[in-house]
């Protein structure tokens, strides 16, 4: 009359296989962004779009064909916050490389 | 100046409804005009508007419109007979034909344009505070 | 110098502002003249068609009188005043907030971020 105790566990799979599979994809993933100069560049890359798109919008303002004035705004907050993370990213790397200049041999 | 829309759309009720008072203060002046430019006696007087370009392509084009005076348009309403033998419009049986205007009607109508109006200019200021509001992003 | 660094949309937004402060003086001057008999409202010469073509000559505003090319009667003063008015105010302070905005991201490349 009792119900099977064990029947509903579900079946237990090998313990390393499917671990494994995932730690090799983020493995991979992390290989490809790990990499700081690629995510250095990119960033100037993203930073130096996001100025040209805050000067479009400053143009299509001075032009009368802004759509929309919150476009315009968010684009420049855009820029400016870009800006001012890549020059903080930029001023820890020149303090890091200063710090390592220090260092007696 | 498309993100300057909303204001030109305002100005514009707000146009048509100031036409549409000033039509009703022609309509309550001439209340007793026994003669008028086309012959026969006064008839009250209605501003047609129509919608211009209103619909999402025109959303989508920036091409938005107010609404526009298409045309004054007098009403054929009965005049009213008033028995006057020494009037100078008496007819032969001594009748005058007075305007058929109703004066309740036409106030009622000029109640509904007046609220209109503050309607329009409510927009029109709801609309400029959110222009300034969004000048405020990162602040 | 600056100028060689963000030359574009700088330059127009200075020149948008200039139309914008002139319109204003004519709008001021219409609003004062209400009830003036045979009044022509003045408006300001503005081409931004040019000024979106980059011409380098892009014309200077200047205040002409406006001719009306609507159709049917000239729509009531004061509401056309009032509403260029309102135009005109948020167009300035847009432009003007937004040529700040853009000049102090300038400055914070220039200053390295620090606040000194």
């Amino acid at each position: 009359m009792a119900a099977d105790p064990v029947s509903f566990l579900p079946a237990l799979r090998p313990i390393d296989a499917q671990p494994a599979a995932g730690l090799a994809a983020a493995g991979g993933q992390a290989a490809a962004t790990t990499d700081f100069g690629s995510w250095l560049a990119q960033s100037l890359d993203g930073v130096n779009r996001q100025l040209a798109q805050a000067d479009r919008g400053l143009q299509s303002l001075a032009t009368g064909e802004a759509q929309n004035l919150h476009q315009v705004m968010i684009a420049m907050e855009e820029a400016r916050i870009g800006m001012q993370l890549i020059v903080q990213v930029r001023n820890r790397l020149l303090d890091a490389y200063q710090e390592i200049l220090r260092m007696q041999v | 100046m498309n993100y300057l829309q909303a204001y030109a759309i305002s100005g514009a009720g707000m146009a048509v409804e100031k036409a549409r008072v000033d039509l009703i203060a022609v309509n309550l002046a001439n209340a007793h005009s026994t003669r008028s430019a086309d012959g026969g006696t006064f008839r009250p007087l209605r501003l047609v508007s129509a919608a211009g370009a209103a619909d999402f392509p025109a959303l989508l084009a920036g091409a938005l419109r107010g609404p526009e005076v298409v045309e004054v348009r007098p009403l054929d309403t009965p005049p009213r007979l008033a028995y006057e033998p020494g009037h100078p419009d008496a007819d032969a049986k001594g009748f005058v034909a007075y305007p058929g205007i109703q004066p309740a009607a036409e106030m009622i109508l000029m109640l509904t344009a007046t609220r209109a109006y503050e309607a329009n200019v409510a927009a029109l200021n709801a609309a400029k505070s959110m222009a300034l509001r969004s000048l405020e992003i990162g602040s | 110098m600056i100028g060689g660094i963000q030359a574009a949309g700088t330059q127009m937004a200075k020149l948008a502002l200039d139309a914008a402060a002139l319109r204003h003086q004519a709008i001021a001057h219409n609003i004062a003249n209400l009830s003036s008999e045979g009044y022509v409202p003045l408006g300001v010469s503005f081409d931004a068609q040019l000024l979106a073509q980059r011409r380098a000559l892009a014309p200077r505003p200047e205040i002409v009188e406006q001719t009306w090319r609507g159709a049917g009667p000239r729509p009531q003063e004061v509401d056309r005043e009032m509403v260029e008015l309102s135009q005109n105010t948020i167009h300035y302070q847009a432009l003007l907030r937004a040529l700040g905005r853009q000049l102090s991201i300038l400055g914070s490349a220039i200053s390295d971020g620090r606040r000194s």
